[in-house]
């Protein structure tokens, strides 16, 4: 155990896989396979393992998924690290091949992939293309594709082990706004489990949902309730699809009130789907989701900052769905 | 002749023994000095907004703009721009899709620089209201279509503009720029081949500055020339001295005569240098022209200082104005006086920037259609 930053935590564990596996590749674009910190062995993918099996071209994300696809197909395993700006290019990959192929063939191809779909961080001032990428839910949506997403350094290690272990194809999401966090993470390989969602802190009052980047946000409004006496349960949900229903179920059952928090569009946000499983199976609830309205980003931080679901935000609508 | 003396060029041999000779030989000894100075003007004006940006990125304290700076490559800009039609009616206009790197020419298409500046600093004065950023820069009404902060996409677009514009039946054409990144993508191939097969009026321009982001050219792109690309798709692959804006113009010239005849597209590449890293001022000192040492964002490959120099040294308005005056177009004087009007501008612009009143929140609920606004989502 020691402390880490996010990209140390997650390359740590790709060395110690790449290291058992001779054959498994890591395709990169801009964010160099490279990590330190302070008294930790630097980690540098490239030199250690060469260009062979570390590899970047150009700007062209639908190399790197095709590669990683391919490699998948011909048995090796393969991550691919695809950079905010170019994730949709890779979309047809994963609609029409990647979530597809094995179902197609009848369970024939297999593809031990990993596809690292870089979120932004909806950094204000970046405009339309360089703030978006808040785009989780496009890939929950698509069938044959795990869909994962840390919100902190120890969970970017353990998703990402249990995301190259799954036999099955996995999009991990990473919020790259999430980056610059820092935590003690376990030095072995260990998994976090895919399908498992995260209590972050016991309540029973009110349960509010968050995952990646809307976290911090969710926490920093917890602590608030918390202190005005408002008992929260705070869920992350770390897996997309599989999505962890019987702990969000379990949740309500007990708050019989749940708020769910994104930072992607409001039209079918994950938060969505939280409400609308949890609403099958447990009633009466209460239920509210806020989100990034249906809006690209704009430039201006004015305008970009006053509409994203903040942790005041997140404490205003939670106090609305108490008094309601 | 200063530009043909010092240049690596591509010219046919007798177009270079032409220009030797004193005479240029083809289309851009027929530019008025009037032309050639309001070139050289603009070539000014852009450096000077590039520098003084940078100076005001490294020392305003609270200065929110950021940009690609585009330093270094003024000539591609002004050389392919003077060959367009840049006011003017809806079916007169010749559009323009740039990339992230965009003020240079934006600037040289016509853009207002109040506006741009606005535009860069986020303000509701901008030329698209706060929204765009310098990235996402755009104003139809000179031709503009506009920036893109995605590498690939413009040279697709651009030969869709041209489709359009086929179907219009007018005469006018596109010009899509884009990087040595632009290679690699699949929009470039869709582009040439789809310009190819229906001849569209359509301008591929390729600024090869060497770096895409922050690796070197090599790690993407098999060949050295990338203009040799043409050859592919049956079309003309022309390679041209970047740092030489009547080479520039030259080149350009021909491709738009061609687009306007029916006779189709042509890739450009223009061999060039961007002054600074690939975003932003990191690497440059205030009143310094040029980014050296270290790039801590540079991953892959990282400039080494002595090209930084080198290509410096082959300054594109140095090699214009030492023409412009052995042409007896400018003089020293002359020159001086543009670049202090050019500076004055600048100081305008960002004053005019500064003053300008900050968007209001709720705006950013407005142009997601062009009615309407969409519902504020974030509250419950």
């Amino acid at each position: 155990m020691a402390k880490k930053s996010w990209m140390y935590a997650q390359l740590e564990a790709v060395q110690y896989e790449m290291r058992r596996d001779k054959s498994m590749v890591w395709l990169f674009e801009l964010t160099a396979p490279a990590a330190s910190f302070p008294d930790l062995p630097v980690i540098n993918l490239e030199k250690e393992f060469g260009r062979t099996r570390v590899c970047n071209t150009g700007i062209d994300e639908m190399w790197y998924a095709a590669a990683a696809l391919g490699s998948g197909l011909v048995g090796v395993r393969a991550v691919a690290y695809i950079p905010y700006q170019g994730n949709t290019m890779v979309f047809e990959l994963i609609q029409e091949h990647v979530g597809k192929l094995h179902y197609m063939t009848g369970g024939a191809a297999t593809m031990p992939i990993v596809l690292i779909l870089e979120e932004s961080g909806q950094r204000p001032g970046y405009a339309g293309q360089h703030s978006d990428y808040e785009i989780d839910s496009y890939y929950m949506h698509v069938p044959g594709v795990k869909t994962v997403i840390p919100s902190t350094p120890s969970d970017a290690k353990g998703l990402l082990v249990a995301a190259m272990h799954d036999p099955d194809p996995v999009m991990y999401i990473n919020p790259a706004g999430l980056r610059p966090l820092v935590e003690d993470v376990p030095d072995e390989q260990f998994e976090v489990p895919i399908g498992k969602a995260a209590i972050r802190t016991t309540g029973k009052d009110i349960t509010i949902v968050g995952s990646g980047a809307s976290m911090p946000e969710v926490l920093a409004a917890a602590e608030r309730l918390q202190k005005d006496g408002v008992s929260v349960e705070a869920i992350d949900l770390r897996s997309l699809k599989p999505m962890d229903v019987e702990t969000l179920a379990n949740s309500v059952q007990k708050t019989r009130r749940l708020l769910t928090v994104d930072q992607t569009y409001y039209t079918l946000c994950p938060g969505a789907e939280v409400i609308a499983s949890v609403a099958a199976e447990v009633s009466p609830a209460k239920f509210k989701r806020i989100a990034f309205p249906d809006a690209p980003p704009p430039a201006s931080p004015e305008m970009f900052n006053w509409m994203r679901p903040n942790d005041t935000r997140v404490y205003e609508a939670a106090k609305k769905l108490l008094a309601a | 002749m200063a530009g043909a003396a010092t240049a690596v060029t591509f010219l046919s041999t007798a177009a270079r023994r032409a220009r030797a000779d004193g005479d240029i030989g083809y289309t851009a000894k027929d530019l008025s000095d009037q032309q050639l100075l309001q070139m050289y003007t603009t070539m000014v004006r852009i450096r000077w907004h590039e520098r003084m940006m940078v100076d005001k990125m490294l020392t305003v304290q609270g200065y929110r703009g950021y940009n690609h700076f585009y330093a270094g490559q003024e000539a591609v800009a002004v050389g392919v721009m003077s060959t367009l039609n840049n006011t003017g009616r809806p079916d007169e206009l010749d559009y323009v899709l740039s990339t992230h790197r965009a003020t240079g020419h934006a600037l040289a298409k016509g853009m207002d620089m109040k506006k741009m500046a606005a535009e860069i600093d986020m303000r509701a004065t901008g030329v698209n209201l706060g929204y765009a950023g310098s990235m996402h820069l755009s104003d139809p009404s000179i031709g503009f279509i506009g920036a893109d902060g995605i590498v690939g996409p413009g040279g697709a677009v651009g030969a869709g503009a041209a489709f359009g514009i086929r179907a219009k039946g007018t005469r006018q054409v596109v010009v899509a720029f884009g990087g040595d990144g632009h290679f690699a993508t699949p929009h470039f191939h869709s582009a040439l081949n789809n310009a190819a097969l229906l001849k569209l009026p359509f301008i591929y321009v390729i600024e090869n500055n060497l770096y895409h982001q922050y690796a070197h050219y090599s790690y993407s792109t098999p060949m050295k020339d990338i203009a040799a690309a043409a050859a592919t798709y049956r079309i003309p692959g022309v390679m041209v001295d970047g740092q030489d804006v009547l080479a520039v113009f030259n080149v350009a010239k021909v491709a738009v005569e061609r687009a306007r005849a029916g006779e189709g597209p042509t890739l450009i590449e223009a061999k060039t240098y961007r002054y600074y890293g690939h975003s932003g001022p990191a690497g440059a000192k205030p009143g310094q022209l040029g980014a050296f040492g270290y790039d801590p964002l540079a991953i892959t490959s990282f400039r080494p200082e002595r090209e930084v120099k080198n290509w410096m040294a082959r300054d594109p308005i140095d090699i214009f104005r030492r023409t412009l005056v052995n042409w007896a177009v400018l003089d020293e004087a002359k020159a001086a006086e543009i670049e202090t009007k050019a500076k004055q501008e600048v100081v305008e612009a960002f004053q005019f920037a500064d003053a300008s009143p900050v968007c209001e929140p709720q705006e950013g609920l407005k142009h997601v259609f062009l009615k309407g606004q969409v519902p504020a989502r974030q509250l419950a």
